[in-house]
């Protein structure tokens, strides 16, 4: 694994647009790591609706099928997006490093109920499905949560 | 495929052995993780309900998420106590912290280094690429190894060779299966990484508790938690005390179960799939993570052994590319009108060959000189010479394994085929291979120009006197210059010599030597003397000739000096010199093995039957019975005063059990006893109860009394229905005749 802590992923990835609403607005999501002392993380960035049910996944950082199962939460809700994967996924993420990806996001998604959730999982360590889990609205960009486990910060930026 | 198997070993080991030696060391240091935990675990719990841990651990620890039991034993708690993560060992009887829980004391580039090189997704092939190249070296070197000590019935017999050959073949007999094993299931886990097998048959069910203003269950109320045993436990979620639809999950070998957070009823259940049932076998016996810290143990120290192999495998390569054979003036097949093919196991009949070789070429042949594996006719071949040594049992020399079944394929030709057999006649297979070979030949009906001759132990002169028979059969004069391959000789130095009168005119002695010290790089290449036991043959080459001559052992490296038993021949160049020797002269010598004439380690009873000198290899036998093996010996010479060699020594073995009976006979005192065979005669009765036990018998001297003993134990060995032949045939009778 890159030792070097600052070094940022940048990736871009736009499968959230409703075909009925043309106007759309990037994201920017940015994931910091604590130094948790482990091997690189598996995160997997995806939203839920109003109603808590699956609404697409925004990026997997971790590229071993074998261990999605620990991405628990993720791995049971978009069970039945077969395209899940498609153009989303980069190498895992090590300790102390930062993700940066962003998202093209259509506009009905906003202050609509839907949520932001990050799994995590480290190997030979606790899975912490939804470490993250954080409204997606105006007022919430820009604002830091911390994850209990692997995550010492997640922002999103509204452009 | 013999030529196949070694080869694909050698090449193997050359090119990814070094790779497989990074595989090993660090693997062997992962076990270092299981057999640690196994230190930890607490002891004996397996059969508490996961209920009561659950209720026990609650009263100690705050914010449980997960209790996991790790395959060693070891209970581990992950909770959250307010914001911070901590993870613990806890002791499951009573729920006591035993401090805190870390998966690995080991860096994590050991187990990257160990799974992908450090090389990343590129490096899992790399490292699957070596578990399936150790694989197939596993599978070649059982195939070598049983070829070498001749089957599995022998397989844990005494192992000969250099140091570098001992090491190779010693540590391969004891961590083969485990190096099987290892390289089958690290392919198997490799397979599951890199997403040729998948894992999970189906994704988790969607599950939810159903919340209906009940408050949470306890976990020790929980019915299957009160079924389910603690050793059967992998790993417990507990509810998320901020969402009210989330679930208890329980996860053991069988599977996951989902249970509702206020009922404790089942939601879900996901049994494990096929292929991760396999996957946890698989890293159960990779890992050695489980109960079984010893095989954890066995594990590391077969990873630790990999530098072992490729460093004596190296060595073993190297030596052979030196000892290759250099035939000089070798014409092109399709030029050459005397072809020769060689079938050579440690490469001495290539000096056979080569002597032929040039003889021909002096008379003015062009010569072609090839391995038998590349049996074939130019145009211009007029005699083809096959030379063929019998390996083991019988068996063709490992290179030439394929060369019977493509001759036998070839159209026959015209051009006569000649077959010379190497072997050594105590062996029941003597020259075997070369029979074999001339009978196919006949049976096909290819001309020949001389019958099949047999040449015992390298036997210069036998060599000289076919070569005679063939320079008559050619019709051209043929000088054979044999200049045997010999081993390099080592310098011994006389320590001691005990004079006996012998035979009328014919003095005989016992000279005791002793040797160089060696040095651990001389030792490794099998340089200086090599190791032997007593049976085994001294071939010392006297001043003034080539050729060595052979004598048997009455002692053995561990008894720290060579000793053998000479007596005068009338005219013998090597006698002579020898019996002219003083303390601190030196000779040049070498040893042979004699592998079927040395006892191997067993418990049955020993019949050691000699005559005259031939007592030197049996009285090196007895002198080394520390476990006081039950032998016997019937000993034959002349005149005690005269040719009763060892008698001192016999006489002290006899007090300290390490001889359990001695029954001599003189032949040329008055009621001497006659010959050994009148003594073996008078013993009938015991002597078929020692045989009917499982005896083993050695049988030492010159030809006629070996053969004279060979009759009268046909007649003793009659009543039970027991012929020398058939002992012979089980391995229990060897001569060594001179």
């Amino acid at each position: 694994m890159n030792k070097k802590p600052a070094l940022t992923a940048l990736a871009a990835a736009c499968v959230l647009a409703l075909p009925a609403l043309a106007q759309s607005r990037t994201v920017t999501l940015t994931t910091q790591l604590k130094n948790y002392g482990g091997d690189g993380a598996y995160l997997a960035v995806y939203l839920t609706d109003a109603k808590g049910a699956y609404a697409g996944t925004l990026w997997v950082a971790g590229g071993k099928t074998k261990y999605y199962k620990h991405l628990a939460d993720w791995n049971r809700l978009s069970a039945g997006d077969a395209k899940r994967l498609a153009g989303v996924t980069g190498a895992s993420v090590g300790a102390g490093r930062k993700l940066t990806v962003t998202a093209d996001l259509a506009d009905a998604l906003i202050d609509a109920g839907y949520e932001i959730h990050v799994d995590a999982a480290v190997e030979d360590m606790r899975d912490s499905p939804s470490e993250i889990r954080v409204p997606l609205t105006s007022a919430g960009a820009g604002k830091a949560q911390a994850g209990k486990q692997y995550i010492q910060a997640f922002t999103y930026q509204l452009q | 495929m013999s030529m196949g198997w070694k080869a694909i070993h050698r090449w193997l080991g050359l090119t990814l052995g070094a790779l497989a030696l990074v595989l090993g060391l660090s693997g062997a240091l992962l076990t270092v993780d299981p057999v640690q935990q196994a230190w930890q675990a607490p002891g004996a719990a397996g059969d508490l309900p996961v209920a009561t841990v659950v209720e026990r651990v609650e009263r100690t620890i705050q914010g449980i998420e997960e209790l996991r039991r790790l395959p060693s034993g070891v209970v581990a708690v992950h909770a959250f106590d307010g914001d911070q993560a901590r993870a613990v060992r806890i002791d499951p009887t009573d729920g006591a912290i035993l401090g805190p829980y870390q998966p690995s004391a080991l860096p994590r580039w050991v187990k990257n280094l160990h799974r992908q090189l450090l090389l990343g997704d590129a490096g899992r092939w790399g490292a699957a690429a070596t578990a399936l190249a150790m694989l197939v070296l596993s599978l070649s070197g059982l195939v070598l190894l049983l070829r070498r000590m001749g089957g599995w019935r022998h397989v844990a017999g005494r192992v000969r060779g250099t140091l570098a050959q001992r090491v190779h073949v010693v540590s391969g007999r004891i961590v083969l299966a485990v190096l099987l094993l290892s390289s089958a299931t690290a392919l198997y886990m490799s397979a599951t990484t890199l997403g040729l097998v998948a894992l999970d048959a189906e994704p988790e069910p969607e599950v939810a508790s159903v919340v209906n203003g009940q408050p949470d269950i306890a976990g020790a109320r929980i019915a299957l938690l009160q079924q389910v045993r603690l050793k059967d436990l992998r790993a417990l979620n507990f509810p998320d005390a901020t969402d009210p639809e989330d679930a208890w999950k329980l996860n053991t070998r069988q599977g996951e179960t989902w249970l509702d957070r206020y009922s404790g009823e089942v939601l879900a259940t996901q049994p494990a799939s096929t292929a991760q049932r396999l996957y946890d076998w698989a890293l159960l016996l990779h890992a050695g993570e489980g109960a079984w810290w010893t095989w954890a143990v066995l594990l590391g120290l077969t990873g630790a052994s990999i530098p072992l192999f490729w460093v004596s495998g190296l060595l073993i390569w190297w030596r052979a590319r030196q000892d290759r054979p250099r035939i000089t003036n070798n014409s092109p097949l399709a030029q050459a009108d005397m072809l020769i093919f060689v079938a050579s196991e440690s490469g001495s009949t290539w000096g056979f060959a080569e002597a032929l070789h040039s003889a021909l070429i002096g008379a003015g042949h062009r010569v072609h000189s090839a391995p038998l594996e590349r049996f074939g006719l130019g145009p211009a071949a007029r005699q083809v010479f096959v030379l063929a040594a019998t390996y083991g049992e019988g068996q063709a020399p490992a290179h030439a394994g394929g060369a019977l079944a493509r001759i036998a394929a070839l159209p026959v030709g015209r051009v006569p085929v000649t077959v010379l057999g190497f072997g050594d006649r105590q062996f029941p297979a003597y020259c075997a291979y070369a029979e074999q070979v001339d009978s196919m030949l006949r049976e096909r009906g290819w001309p020949v120009l001389l019958p099949l001759e047999r040449i015992h132990q390298q036997s210069a002169q036998q060599f000289a006197l076919w070569g005679e028979a063939l320079a008559a059969a050619l019709g051209e004069p043929l000088t054979l210059d044999l200049r045997p391959r010999l081993p390099a000789t080592t310098a011994l130095r006389l320590v001691s010599r005990q004079d006996y009168a012998g035979r009328e005119g014919q003095p005989a002695a016992i000279l005791r030597f002793t040797w160089p010290a060696r040095s651990a790089r001389e030792r490794l290449h099998g340089r200086g003397l090599a190791r032997f036991d007593a049976g085994d043959l001294i071939a010392i080459v006297p001043p003034g000739s080539p050729v060595p001559r052979y004598y048997s052992l009455a002692s053995g490296s561990a008894d720290g000096f060579v000793e053998i038993c000479v007596r005068y021949l009338p005219g013998g160049l090597c006698s002579t010199w020898l019996l002219g020797l003083q303390p601190g002269d030196q000779v040049p010598a070498f040893i042979r093995e004699n592998p079927g004439f040395a006892l191997p380690a067993s418990r049955r009873p020993v019949l050691l039957i000699g005559a005259g000198t031939g007592v030197a290899p049996l009285a090196g036998f007895i002198r080394r019975n520390e476990r006081r093996v039950p032998m016997h010996l019937w000993f034959g010479a002349r005149d005690p005063a005269r040719d009763y060699y060892f008698r001192p020594e016999i006489e002290r073995w006899q007090e300290e059990g390490r001889v359990a009976s001695v029954q001599t006979a003189f032949s040329r005192v008055p009621d001497g006893g006659g010959y050994v065979q009148d003594a073996l005669r008078r013993d009938a009765e015991r002597v078929r109860q020692l045989v009917s036990q499982g005896a083993l018998v050695r049988v030492c001297g010159s030809r006629p009394m070996a053969h004279g003993v060979a009759e009268t134990l046909d007649q003793i060995l009659a009543a039970l229905r027991l012929s020398v032949a058939q002992l012979k045939a089980r391995g229990r009778y060897a001569e060594d005749v001179f």
